[in-house]
């Protein structure tokens, strides 16, 4: 929620500038302050946009279409495909749960897990990666022999990946959940129980209706970063193509072969999903603005 | 349905909200749950609704023991303070809620859904709102709904968190005779709290006063009025006058002023308090004779048919307040600054050791 309400900030200057752009000094001033958010608005972002997907169709459109249809390209589509799925989904159900005991129950200890849901914003990412080696490794891990024992790999394996990707996007659809849940309170619901509802109809009908917005906008934050996510997800990847590698990291491999068209046409699609990220992120804020404006 | 509040005890962290309450309310019956903020009226009504488990004791409904039911099974209508409508519903879909959530073999049919909510909608007077959100309503209509929506259900007992305490006086006092009438048409037994005297006094059958924690009276707004236990509900029933005086062989002394208490005749020379009610007291020009006060007024209002009278009693500076209607205003011609007397018609005395406010 942080950053909407940054935004809000920004647009309250705005106003006020605009108010007192009838005299000619602050005109000048906003002139200048204007155009040199606009100057580094088109270097840092529009002109890099654009050229990525120049340079991914560089080469012509067959051999973008080749680049993205390729077998190993449309694996690591597929593993960043899974690996999101289970990000949204237990990151979702973390969230809620999470959101719903600290808005709706006292506890001690709680201020302390609230901090702790933000430790993975805080840590490295190669930190987090680092950390699952530790743990899960079949050669130096804590884990080990009992891995070992039972045949299963997580470490250079697709559940590493999915670990660490849930690991990294933890605290989204928590962060979004805390506040608005604390700040509705829970008189809605003890409504619906007095009427007779059950604690799952409860939960459907009025809770959900009532979070569904800041809901979406946690969701598509974890979306977001679980598809480009680069740091923790190569510490324990093993970089094995068609096996463990997802687009972040089959784009790195493409450049640093120098397949410059190849790189920029995968780039283009991670590119793509953060576009209709921003999309989505965008109407639900924009709801979120107007319910808690009625 | 009758409910009996048997031995309930509450306690949250390290501050005890209930002690020990026992409380029988008959079916049918309207009362006020009266006191101060803190005083434990709020988790009374939450305990008997299901929202709040006592530590200690029984609610029974019916002689049937609640104690362990849920909220969603012992079929009570609440109305919450700040109304707690469902801000996504329209004002049908809120009506309609409890009624929806059913399981499949309990819920009635959508025209049934339709010809109860549209019976309710009738009943609070706004059939043509059935399409409005929450957010569209004044409060006093938000109030409305929320009590057609815990209607709705058909409750055995009705339980409104001060269901007037966000509305303006105007109408509130409304509202209160609204609810009167709506209690009167349909008889089911209602429980509501508030910190508002007067509302309690206009609209209950019976009244029960909590101070900290624990009942201090229970009756009916004449016995609450004009028989409060101690000083805590005298003070709190009303405006009043107190004096400190003394009180020996069946007589109170207080100042010069010498009265009459038969109840206290084998009191021997205690200290006490009396109190007495401003529209208590009578004001003349002239001494009449030794129980008379003299005081100076000090200030008049004289907005309404009751004119209020301030004024400081000579003797010792204690401060009365008095009203007094029009007529009498005006037949004594009454001006500030003029001397007068001044005679308490009735009195209470309390020995305050009994007691702590």
């Amino acid at each position: 929620m942080a950053g909407s309400t940054h935004g809000r900030i920004i647009q309250d200057n705005q106003k006020k500038l605009n108010h007192s752009s009838g005299r000619n000094s602050s005109k000048a001033v906003e002139i200048l302050l204007i155009g040199a958010v606009l100057f580094v608005f088109i270097i840092i972002l529009i002109i890099p946009l654009i050229s990525v997907f120049l340079k991914a169709f560089e080469q012509g459109a067959g051999v973008y279409i080749a680049s993205i249809t390729d077998r190993i390209a449309l694996k690591a589509v597929r593993l960043t495909l899974i690996t999101m799925g289970f990000a949204v989904v237990i990151n979702t159900a973390f969230g809620l749960t999470v959101a719903w005991a600290v808005a709706k129950f006292k506890f001690k200890g709680k201020n302390l897990l609230v901090t702790f849901i933000d430790l993975p914003f805080a840590i490295s990412p190669v930190v987090a990666g680092l950390i699952f080696v530790l743990l899960f490794s079949t050669t130096h891990g804590v884990t080990a022999p009992l891995l070992n024992a039972w045949g299963i790999k997580i470490i250079f394996a697709p559940p590493g990946i999915i670990l660490a990707t849930i690991f990294v996007t933890l605290p989204f659809v928590a962060r979004e959940l805390i506040p608005l849940m604390e700040a509705q309170g829970t008189a809605e619901e003890e409504a619906a129980l007095t009427l007779g509802a059950s604690g799952w109809k409860t939960f459907w009908f009025i809770t959900l209706p009532n979070i569904k917005w800041a809901l979406l906008y946690g969701v598509v934050l974890t979306v977001a970063r679980a598809a480009g996510e680069f740091g923790a997800v190569s510490v324990v990847s093993g970089h094995i193509r068609g096996l463990t590698n997802t687009l972040p990291l089959h784009v790195e491999i493409l450049y640093n072969e120098y397949k410059f068209s190849a790189a920029f046409a995968v780039a283009s699609l991670l590119t793509i999903i953060a576009i209709l990220n921003l999309v989505i992120k965008n109407i639900s804020e924009w709801k979120i603005n107007k319910q808690e404006n009625t | 349905m009758s409910i009996e509040i048997s031995n309930v005890t509450k306690t949250f962290d390290s501050f005890q909200a209930l002690k020990d309450i026992n409380l029988t309310i008959n079916t049918g019956e309207l009362v006020a749950l009266l006191g101060p903020s803190g005083s434990g009226k709020t988790t009374l009504l939450r305990i008997i609704a299901g929202l709040e488990t006592p530590d200690q004791g029984n609610i029974i409904f019916d002689g049937e023991d609640n104690t362990e039911k849920s909220a969603q099974d012992r079929k009570v209508g609440f109305v919450f303070q700040h109304y707690a409508l469902f801000k996504h519903m329209t004002v049908f879909e809120n009506i309609a809620f409890g009624l929806k959530v059913r399981p499949s073999k309990h819920r009635p049919s959508k025209e049934a859904i339709q010809q109860k909510v549209q019976e309710l909608l009738s009943l609070v007077k706004m059939e043509e709102l059935a399409k409005r959100y929450p957010a569209q309503l004044s409060g006093g209509q938000r109030q409305r709904i929320a009590l057609a929506r815990a209607l709705a259900v058909e409750p055995r007992v009705l339980l409104l968190d001060e269901p007037f305490g966000a509305l303006d006086a105007k109408v509130r006092k409304d509202l209160r005779r609204w609810l009167r009438k709506l209690h009167d048409e349909y008889p089911i037994t209602s429980v509501f709290v508030t910190h508002d005297q007067e509302e309690a006094l206009d609209v209950a059958d019976r009244i029960v006063i909590l101070n900290q924690g624990k009942i201090e009276q229970i009756g009916t707004p004449e016995e609450v009025y004009d028989n409060p236990v101690n000083p805590f509900v005298y003070h709190f029933l009303g405006n009043f006058n107190l004096f400190h005086g003394r009180v020996h062989n069946g007589k109170v002394e207080l100042g010069s002023l010498k009265l009459d208490v038969p109840e206290h005749a084998g009191t021997k020379n205690k200290e006490i308090v009396s109190f007495f009610r401003p529209h208590d007291i009578d004001i003349s020009l002239e001494a009449g004779g030794r129980d008379d006060i003299e005081a100076e007024i000090l200030f008049i209002r004289a907005v309404g048919p009751i004119v209020n009278l301030e004024l400081k009693r000579l003797e010792n500076g204690d401060y009365i307040e008095a009203e007094i209607s029009k007529e009498v205003y005006r037949k004594l011609d009454l001006k500030e600054k003029q001397k007068v007397y001044v005679k308490p018609r009735d009195f209470k005395v309390f020995i305050p050791e009994d007691y702590v406010i």
